[in-house]
């Protein structure tokens, strides 16, 4: 039968209605085996999610009822999320703590939320994605990690590459999309990049493309190298807006 | 495989959600505190597989056990098997990720004939020797059930053990067997095997009997080893549905699968016995859960998964005692909650207005229901005992509540059949699309009326009054695909077929013995995988794996069956008796129908068996 938690979980029927639909933000992660998984099955995984938490959503009033939910900016297969974003419209009284612990009850760590809360901001505001990005090469590591720099800090012939979108591929210099990239080495063999590049709706880019121009450049993390040997992993830590506010929970 | 590793595998393959595990409700437990590892292989895709009903309900009761921990596997696709092979990456459980070899039991279920070269693949990507002779003391015990367990003869020098019939209770049986066997120091591969077999109902040890042949090729006898295990193994049955084990909780896949949605299994068996249907002969008795449990159970599954689509699962749904209530029970809370609620396999003589107003799918135009035969006199012979009115009526309530579209699904080579039978398919279809236009009630304004007539290939099955026909040859199959379309002379009618190829392999599996074992293997070593995927089945291929391991395939699925001979599945009692079989293939050669269950009993003999609420009237 159901589990304790859902017993005492106030069902969303018994909730008293509001006057008007609010909007609410839910910061989540989208971590280990989640990065395997498309922007469009975390969209369809939300939607059971949130029927399954019991949370009050507001339903578009057509032919064919739906819940509105809207995410901040898709992170590619791949690429592991600390702070996603997505924003809910909910139509009866339920508080902010109470979502959250509704939605954990439902969720695997790999997708906790961290924080719900009122949104000041809209998604319109991002300008920049920051990431870490973990990279094991073989070779003299301190070497590699100043060569990664200063292809993006110091050299100033433009990074053309490839650029798929929904209107054919076009040719682009990644530098432009580029904020900063400050490249590391660790004592146990790593290289630590942190990068913050486009993100949004009008210009993005994958951080995909930062590995490529590695690859192609710099002939690092060569594909199909034995996997205990080269790897990396992508991580998005967080969003800021034009200004450059570094990172982190400003994005209210 | 480490998190880095699986990273780089996993990136470089089209779909990795289908191998990455941590779904929500996957059960976890520590390895290291378990006393027994099952992996539960099914041999397809993530997608196919984890639509899987049997699946599930296994998953959970094994499960249940603390000192069990049951684990999920799915055959990679072929990218992925590329990749496995270049970087010498093992076949894994998702919970876990650990190798195969590292379990004690692989367990297959087999849905269709055409998974066996899959099966036999996801073996060899396991690094575990394919024939279970050649298996170590160390390597799993792999063992087999699901639908084509009734005939596992093709595959028996494969598997070390199969579950005959229902697993609720037989799987964890075996396991539990198992863990004792070794807690005692009594446990060896062979004293295991015996024990299970003398012991356990339901299970057959396929290397515990041997197989002897006549001169012209078919079967003598088969014989046990020992002289205190069955000579004929009888299925496991549940006998209370209400009271079966059944997960409320649901491993939920982020990827799409084929059957997103909650299932819920209203009834085992089907009432009406049609002479082709297999499910319908080896689900005897028919055993309802009532519409309560029905209910609950959904609810809980809800809760539990957020779906907002369910469907009940049985064999003939409309057929249930309870329909009424279990539907109105369901819609209180479905309806409220946004969920849609179809129902499958309706039958059109119980097609009801007030079924169909209940049933969601307003956004669905098409209703489908399967006449199997185009003439009154063939649909007799299978005992269809269905009738031209039944079907008309069928269509006109669905006409008059704005549906347009009418799908029909039909069987051809059923025996005694004729062109002219064959002709009558499309012709049936044609009256149809004449009914639409004759209702004066059909809704306004919709686009024109769409029947699509599927016709399959006959494909002789054991345990059925027709297991003992010749299935069409291939030419004689192709012959009538082509003259039921040369028939169709309405262009409101859309005809599709089955592909033949792939149902003359089926038949050659299907009643196949043990003799197959070779050729499969042999398809085996030559890379074939998926072969109930159009893409990867190739026919060419089959033919000259017969050839080259001396099996005429032909004998298996060409060639009519004497009455009296031994029939490979012959070691197997599911229930229904040989005798009734054979009394029921005598009705069909005289048009004569059968009637249901519940009508008055045919004494086909699974009542043996017992079971609660299985409408049987010999039975109380």
């Amino acid at each position: 039968m159901l589990s304790q938690e859902k017993m005492k979980r106030i069902s969303k029927f018994d909730r008293p209605m509001l006057d008007t639909p609010i909007t609410v933000r839910v910061i989540f992660q989208k971590t280990g085996n989640l990065q395997y998984f498309s922007h469009l099955d975390l969209q369809r995984t939300w939607q059971r999610v949130l029927v399954r938490a019991s949370i009050p959503m507001w339903y578009t009033q057509g032919f064919n009822p739906h819940s509105k939910i809207v995410f901040g900016v898709p992170l590619p297969v791949g690429s592991e999320g600390m702070e996603e974003m997505v924003d809910l419209r909910i139509d009866r009284e339920i508080t902010c703590d109470e979502i959250k612990n509704q939605l954990n009850a439902e969720l695997t760590s790999e997708m906790a939320v961290s924080e719900v809360y009122v949104p000041e901001t809209t998604y319109m505001q991002i300008a920049w994605g920051v990431y870490e990005i973990t990279v094991k090469t073989p070779g003299d590591t301190t070497a590699n990690a100043a060569a990664i720099h200063e292809l993006f800090n110091v050299a100033t012939a433009p990074i053309l590459m490839t650029k798929r979108s929904k209107s054919g591929d076009k040719e682009v210099d990644i530098r432009s999309m580029i904020h900063a990239v400050k490249a590391t080495a660790d004592c146990n063999g790593l290289i630590h990049i942190r990068a913050t590049l486009r993100a949004g709706n009008t210009e993005n880019l994958n951080p995909e493309y930062l590995i490529k121009a590695v690859r192609e450049r710099l002939g690092l993390i060569p594909e199909n190298a034995p996997a205990d040997e080269v790897w990396y992993r992508i991580l998005r830590i967080g969003f800021h807006d034009e200004k450059g506010v570094t990172t982190g929970k400003w994005f209210r | 495989m480490n998190q880095n590793e699986k990273r780089m595998l996993l990136t470089s393959v089209s779909r990795p959600g289908r191998y990455a595990g941590g779904e929500y409700g996957q059960v976890i437990k520590d390895k290291g505190a378990v006393k027994a590892r099952f992996a539960f292989a099914f041999p397809d895709s993530y997608e196919i597989g984890m639509s899987n009903l049997g699946i599930r309900i296994l998953y959970h009761c094994l499960n249940q056990h603390d000192d069990i921990w049951c684990e999920r596997v799915y055959a990679p696709w072929m990218d992925m098997q590329e990749k496995m092979k270049a970087t010498g990456t093992p076949l894994t459980a998702l919970e876990s990720g650990d190798a195969l070899t590292d379990f004690d039991f692989v367990g297959f279920t087999l849905q269709y004939e055409m998974c066996y070269t899959t099966v036999l693949n996801m073996l060899g990507l396991a690094g575990i020797p394919l024939r279970s002779a050649d298996r170590d003391e160390d390597a799993p015990l792999v063992i087999g059930g699901g639908p084509c367990s009734y005939n596992p003869e093709p595959i028996a020098d494969f598997f070390d053990l199969f579950n005959i019939g229902e697993g609720e209770e037989m799987l964890p049986e075996i396991v539990r067997l198992y863990i004792q066997m070794k807690e005692e120091g009594r446990y060896t591969r062979a004293a295991f095997l015996h024990e299970a077999a003398r012991t356990i109902e339901g299970v057959y040890v396929p290397s515990l009997y041997t197989v002897t042949y006549k001169e012209d090729g078919t079967i003598e006898a088969y014989t046990p080893i020992y002289d205190d295990i069955p000579t004929k193994v009888r299925k496991r049955i549940v006998e209370d549905l209400d009271k079966a084990p059944f997960p409320e909780r649901v491993v939920m896949p982020y990827i799409e699968t084929v059957q997103d949605r909650i299932t819920v299994e209203a009834a085992r068996g089907c009432i009406r016995g049609c002479r082709f249907c297999q499910a319908g002969m080896v689900y005897r008795p028919v055993r309802e859960k009532s519409a309560a449990v029905v209910d609950c159970q959904a609810r809980a599954i809800f809760d539990n998964s957020g779906y907002e689509e369910m469907s009940l699962a049985s064999l003939s749904i409309s057929d249930h005692t309870e329909i009424d209530e279990m539907t109105d029970r369901l819609l209180a809370w479905t309806n409220p909650n946004m969920v849609s609620l179809s129902l499958p396999s309706l039958r059109a003589d119980s097609f009801t207005k007030e079924l169909m107003d209940k049933v969601a799918s307003i956004r669905n135009s098409t209703i489908t229901f399967a006449p199997e035969a185009g003439s009154q006199r063939l649909r007799d012979v299978i005992n269809k005992n269905l009738y031209e009115e039944d079907l008309m009526r069928a269509v006109g309530v669905a006409f008059e509540a704005g549906k347009n579209q009418v799908k029909l699904y039909f069987m051809q080579g059923h025996p005694t059949e004729t062109d002219e039978d064959l002709a009558e398919i499309p012709e049936l279809a044609h009256r149809v699309v004449n009914a639409y236009y004759q209702n004066p009630n059909r809704q306004k304004g919709s686009r024109p009326p769409q029947v699509t007539i599927s016709v399959s290939p006959f494909i002789p099955k054991p345990f059925t009054p027709f297991q003992w026909e010749a299935q069409d040859t291939l030419e004689e199959m192709k012959r009538k695909q082509e003259y039921v379309g040369s028939c169709n002379r309405d262009r409101k009618v859309k005809y599709n077929h089955h592909d033949a190829e792939v149902c003359h392999i089926e038949a050659v599996l299907a009643r196949g013995d043990r003799r197959l074992g070779r050729a499969l293997e042999e398809a085996c070593h030559r890379g074939f995988a998926f072969d109930a995927w159009s893409e990867y089945f190739n026919y060419q291929n089959w033919l000259s794996v017969f050839a080259d391991t001396g099996i005429d395939p032909a004998y298996y699925a060409n060639r009519a069956w004497g009455l009296d001979e031994v029939l490979p599945w012959d070691v197997i009692d599911c229930g229904v008796t040989k005798t009734f079989l054979l009394r029921e293939r005598e009705s069909a050669y005289q048009n004569t129908t059968t009637p249901n269950c519940r009508e008055q009993c045919s004494g086909c003999g699974a009542n043996k068996l017992g079971g609660v609420r299985s409408c049987c009237p010999k039975k109380k």
